[in-house]
């Protein structure tokens, strides 16, 4: 990895990041819809800061998870299909520049919203936090972006552009409400939170609520754990369905 | 590799889809100066053959070589510039972003206004690629070909969609960069296209090269002569007369390809005393071509792409 290389790649971030903030129906619901439905559930409606501190750990998980989703899931679909993904493979671009570039997208799109979601939470939800739990939390956040962003490259490489729209936006409704990213599970049916362990926004949501203080159930391992096993199994299937799709 | 190094060598590159065979054992070298046009009809294998060179495919069988090397590998993409045949670029982008991204992967390219111009943008530079006709998109995707300078451009059917002017104009840019040092490679459909542009000419059919040659010499090759005439004959009658290389209709003419003009009029006047309207001309590329691939054509006025390929 040269300087150039790391150039190319950084140029080809940028205009990514052109392309999805010129996409509107990629930023509603990537950069409008967490903080408002923080705005609304989280504080609004929130009774205490102690509530306001639960949604902020689970809203965080849910900032990462519209970038990661769509920039990859839409993005290389609809570029594949468009015949982009090949003219780029034809020019001397390092193959690796472009899924990072989407990577970079989604980091930086996601670490924006997390700015925003937690100034929200301190000047308006009374949410504090020692300085280490912080960092945590914000690792944790971050960190959510790259199983979702390895889900979302995946159907990215299954499927066609307006097909990978319609799976990412119902993965992207299960995995938040199912997952708890929205209302916490305990006010929901309790089949939900059964369904919810097999998810991993589930298990990066109980990350963070372990960061803020709510440590119940499994412990950090088994989140960890089956967050892992959901990235080995999807860079499985990418392996697979990318040597198809190269064929 | 030979001691200049041939910018493409393909030897005996084999490709399939499914039962369908693309390439049935090409062999096929560009040296890398000059315009090589690459031509035949539609499923003739062209696009397998640029996807080989361009490392985008790869041979089920042969050996594929871009500048000595695999052409995966990108220290020879770096030598080359391409345009596909079926790419859309990002609607988001203004055409200066994408020519400037696509200039960022070369080591030193032209300056992107300069290869703005010489795809013919200029003034559209901050227009949306969304905002563009599929004629300019075809433009940008010319102009992000050339802005590296590249030692090799590779046009896949490069003017489809282009207006007549716009066509001449892109002509006219490949001849510039063609002075300027660097090697085409451009598959075509139109005859027309490779008679204008190349100094020799590859037909390929069926995933095999038929003729390799100049302009001129792929027409020595085949039909040296066009008989046109009004004939009672039934065309059976007239291909199996000496020489004959095919026989068409266009209307009320029989147009029939012939090797040795002379031998086959003998023939045919001997034959039919009441022929008439009769004219004998050089073949056009067109009827080389229709010759070459061994098709019934209707009428060689027809481009052979319009034909239905067996």
């Amino acid at each position: 990895m040269t300087a150039a290389t790391l150039a190319i790649a950084a140029r080809e971030s940028r205009a990514e990041l052109l392309k999805a903030l010129r996409t509107p129906e990629y930023v509603v619901p990537t950069l409008v819809f967490p903080p408002a439905f923080y705005a609304l559930f989280g504080l609004a409606l929130a009774r205490d800061a102690s509530a306001s501190l639960y949604l902020m750990a689970t809203y965080g998980v849910f900032a990462a998870l519209g970038p990661a989703l769509f920039g990859f899931a839409t993005g290389v679909a609809f570029e594949r299909e468009q015949g982009l993904l090949a003219l780029k493979r034809v020019f001397p671009m390092p193959a690796w520049a472009y899924p990072a570039a989407k990577l970079a997208t989604a980091l930086s799109m996601t670490f924006v919203l997390l700015l925003v979601l937690y100034a929200l939470a301190v000047f308006a939800g009374g949410v504090r936090l020692a300085p280490g739990a912080w960092a945590l939390m914000l690792a944790v956040h971050l960190g959510s972006v790259f199983p979702f962003a390895l889900m979302g490259i995946v159907l990215g490489y299954s499927l066609k552009g307006q097909g990978a729209v319609a799976i990412a936006n119902v993965l992207f409704f299960l995995l938040s409400i199912v997952g708890g990213l929205w209302i916490p599970l305990h006010v929901m049916p309790a089949w939900m939170g059964q369904a919810a362990v097999l998810l991993p926004s589930y298990h990066l949501a109980e990350l963070a609520l372990t960061v803020a203080g709510y440590e119940r159930g499994p412990a950090t391992p088994t989140h960890l754990g089956v967050v892992a096993l959901w990235c080995v199994l999807m860079a499985g299937v990418f392996a697979i369905v990318q040597r198809r799709a190269a064929m | 590799m030979d001691a200049e190094g041939a910018a493409v060598t393909l030897r005996r590159a084999a490709k399939r889809y499914g039962g369908t065979v693309a390439l049935d054992g090409l062999d096929l070298e560009v040296a890398g100066a000059g315009v090589t046009a690459i031509l035949g009809p539609n499923g003739a294998g062209k696009s397998t053959a640029v996807g080989l060179m361009l490392g985008r495919l790869l041979p089920d069988a042969g050996e594929v070589r871009l500048f000595g090397r695999d052409p995966r590998d990108l220290a020879a993409r770096r030598r080359v510039g391409a345009m596909l045949q079926s790419a859309t670029l990002p609607p988001q982008l203004t055409v200066r972003e994408q020519v400037a991204l696509f200039a960022g992967y070369y080591p030193s390219p032209l300056p992107v206004a300069e290869a703005i111009r010489l795809a013919g943008l200029t003034g559209l530079e901050d227009r949306r690629c969304r905002a563009l006709s599929g004629g300019q998109q075809r433009r940008v995707q010319f102009a992000l070909a050339l802005v590296g300078r590249p030692d090799l451009l590779v046009l896949d059917e490069p003017t489809v969609g282009l207006d007549l002017e716009a066509r001449r104009a892109l002509w006219a840019s490949v001849r510039a960069l063609v002075a300027g040092g660097a090697g085409v490679i451009l598959t075509t459909h139109h005859l027309e296209e490779a008679e204008a542009l190349a100094d020799r000419i590859v037909v390929i059919d069926r995933g095999r090269v038929l003729a390799d040659d100049t302009a001129a010499g792929v027409k020595a090759m085949v039909a040296t002569r066009t008989i046109r005439c009004r004939t009672a004959l039934p065309d059976a009658t007239l291909r199996a007369m000496p020489d004959v290389r095919s026989v068409a209709r266009s209307g009320v003419h029989a147009v029939i390809a012939t090797a040795e003009a002379e031998r086959t009029l003998r023939a045919l006047l001997g034959a039919d005393p009441d022929l008439a309207d009769l004219t004998v001309t050089g073949a056009s590329l067109e009827e080389a071509f229709v010759s070459l691939t061994g098709a019934q054509a209707a009428d060689p006025l027809v481009a052979p792409a319009e034909r239905s390929v067996a």
